[in-house]
């Protein structure tokens, strides 16, 4: 066991698996996000396998294209697209090839493929860097959808991600690059579908992802104080998602807030109200919450930029007009 | 270099050929009964390119097919019968009746995923090189695209990434353009080949129409690609009149295979397509006149062809179409 950032997890996973895989191959540039910081972890990667990446001109589409179709031929592809708002310069080859190649050839070609990109608020991106596409992807059948909130989390699902046959579009974000936590040294894997507690309560259930898994546990403390136990659900994994732990959890709670950083309307957060709604609708005692980005682009200015996302003092809002 | 084609090449080319331009007529033919809800997009015409292909390619190479597939697979010798069922949709299809006319694939014949998407064969073509790369066993990728590609920004791309990273791969490239009626290409360079030699590609330009011609050239094309060379091949093609209206494809519904070796023969509105852009007239053509075969032989091949079609057409037709249950399957794994 250590204490690492998630950016060193992350990069272990990738380079247990190349150390194994010979085959498998990474596209891209500054995958941890170009920071100065990261470059050095990212250098591992580089030292180790300089052959197995390549850095390629600004291409999205024919760069998913070609881990798409390498895929196909047998060589399991990495490929950065840097920010989420990039990935969709590539949205019609991850939709339209990659996703339906398996099904389009009843099984007979495969695409062991993983598309990684950054979403969210990330601090000053603006409209054009700071989508949160996973609820487009969700929307899409045919493609897998991780985003992991810690370095324990990261690391076994980018080696599931990359050992898997499946596209998968495995998002991260760069403000929990340096969150640090305990990573075992050995190489496992976590299997998608498989949501997390990370901290158990009576109160409320709250299922949040990635970066808000963190504000929905520093709120959590902050309603702790006034005897407000929440339950944060991490489902991990929107496609597969755990609908089991989440029903599980309202189950026990009997409220539910969901919080994310995309804007609201056809989000992964109103997928799960929705099922909830479905299938654990007697556990309810109160109306469910729902907590994302205002629906405006992302504006560039810092308060702004606080205005239309969910902070901790949102959570806590929220979790109260659950218990009322 | 070699100058000419064996006896057996030469059938083998012919043989091909015929089998592509009968199936497609009888795919037509099929969805006049069937009442087609698939929309068939013939290959008729561009069996050139493919059928001088399939002389050269080994089992490990990889072919990425467009929406105008079915003579791509039939000529690399996928089983008519269920190139037939997929395009009814039935279970014993190529791709279980999931895919359909457009996307008629043969992934054990070195298909990757037939895409319909205009470009995205290329892309795919391009990954597929780079996997022959690092395999290191000298396979190759070939995008079958058509001209249209050139209108995609996608393409521009692929050239480039395939230049940069000396990817083995081939280009081979239908172009049916015409001006005149709807082109299926608007290129604002002066020559298609202009947009692959701006990204440092090598280039050739050769006659769609002649096989032999287009193996010629394909000898030391494909090997120089095998060592690490992309490379970017114009089939000068003119389309099929048959695509234009169902008066035309009427004319032109049924090759006479002897209109090959008996030009005077030849009339009507699309004489001037029958005698310069048949293909299979062509070749039938030399090879009555070289006495590699008989007109007779010809004749009878032609017939054991059609009889086998009909068959498989037959056995096709009685294929169930699949489950409700499988829509379910095969997304994930």
């Amino acid at each position: 066991m250590a204490m690492i950032t998630y950016a060193e997890a992350f990069i272990d996973g990738i380079h247990s698996v190349l150390s194994t895989d010979p085959l498998l191959s990474l596209i891209g540039r500054d995958i941890l996000g170009g920071g100065v910081a990261t470059r050095e972890i990212e250098r591992k990667l580089l030292r180790d396998f300089p052959d197995r990446i390549i850095d390629p001109p600004t291409s999205e589409q024919a760069i998913a294209g070609l881990g798409i179709g390498a895929a196909m031929a047998g060589v399991p592809m990495f490929i950065h697209f840097g920010t989420g708002s990039f990935s969709l310069e590539a949205f019609n080859q991850l939709v339209n090839e990659a996703g339906v190649a398996r099904y389009m050839t009843n099984g007979q070609l495969k695409v062991p493929a993983t598309f990684h990109m950054f979403h969210g608020v990330r601090g000053g991106g603006a409209a054009q860097h700071s989508l949160s596409p996973q609820s487009m992807y969700a929307n899409a059948a045919g493609l897998e959808v991780v985003l992991p909130s810690t370095p324990h989390d990261v690391k076994g699902l980018i080696r599931t991600a990359l050992r898997n046959a499946n596209p998968t579009i495995f998002i991260n974000h760069t403000r929990i690059l340096d969150v640090v936590g305990e990573v075992p040294a050995d190489d496992y894997d976590i299997p998608f579908g498989r949501g997390d507690v990370k901290r158990r309560g009576r109160d409320v259930t709250v299922v949040a992802f990635s970066r808000m898994v963190h504000r929905a546990l520093e709120a959590a403390a902050v309603l702790a104080k006034e005897g407000i136990e929440v339950e944060v659900v991490d489902p991990r994994t929107a496609v597969p998602l755990d609908e089991e732990s989440i029903c599980a959890s309202v189950e026990k709670t009997g409220r539910l807030v969901t919080v994310e950083e995309s804007i609201q309307s056809c989000s992964v957060g109103s997928e799960i109200a929705s099922m909830v709604a479905e299938k654990a609708f007697r556990s309810l005692k109160a109306p469910i919450v729902r907590l994302a980005r205002k629906p405006v682009p992302v504006p560039y200015s810092p308060p702004l930029e606080d205005f239309i996302t969910p902070l901790t003092a949102d959570i806590v809002a929220a979790v109260k007009k659950a218990v009322a | 270099m070699r100058n000419d084609l064996s006896a057996d090449q030469q059938r083998t080319l012919f043989a091909r050929m015929l089998l592509m331009r009968r199936f497609d007529e009888a795919v037509l033919d099929m969805e006049d009964d069937h009442g087609s809800f698939g929309r068939s997009v013939a290959s008729i015409g561009n069996e050139g390119p493919i059928a001088a292909l399939s002389l050269l390619t080994r089992p490990t190479d990889l072919l990425c097919s467009t929406h105008r597939n079915h003579g791509h697979v039939t000529a690399m010798g996928a089983d008519p019968m269920r190139s037939f069922a997929e395009i009814l949709g039935r279970a014993d299809g190529l791709t279980g009746g999931k895919a359909g006319t457009l996307h008629l694939c043969a992934p054990d014949k070195g298909f990757l995923s037939t895409s319909a998407m205009v470009g995205g064969a290329n892309a795919l073509a391009v990954g597929a090189a780079f996997a022959q790369q690092r395999k290191k066993a000298g396979g190759i990728a070939v995008s079958l695209l058509g001209d249209g590609t050139l209108d995609e920004g996608i393409t521009y791309e692929c050239l480039n990434l395939a230049s940069l990273l000396s990817l083995p791969v081939l280009f081979l490239c239908e172009n049916n353009a015409k001006a005149g009626e709807r082109p299926s290409s608007m290129l604002a360079a002066k020559a298609l080949l202009d947009v692959p030699r701006a990204l440092s590609l090598p280039t050739l330009s050769v006659d769609g129409a002649d096989a032999e011609a287009i193996y010629l050239a394909l000898v030391d094309i494909v090997d120089r690609v095998r060592k690490g060379t992309p490379y970017f091949v114009e089939c000068r093609l003119e389309r099929w009149p048959g695509m234009r209206n169902h008066a035309s494809r009427a004319q032109l519904r049924h090759t006479d295979i002897s209109l090959g070796w008996d030009r005077a023969a030849i009339g009507g509105p699309h004489a001037a397509w029958l005698t310069d852009s048949d293909p299979v007239l062509k070749l039938a053509e030399r090879l009555v006149e070289r006495r590699v075969m008989t007109a007779d032989a010809l004749l009878a091949l032609d017939r054991e062809t059609m009889a086998r079609l009909r068959d498989d057409r037959a056995r096709a037709e009685a294929s169930p179409f699949p489950a409700p249950g499988a829509a379910l399957e095969h997304v994930f794994g």
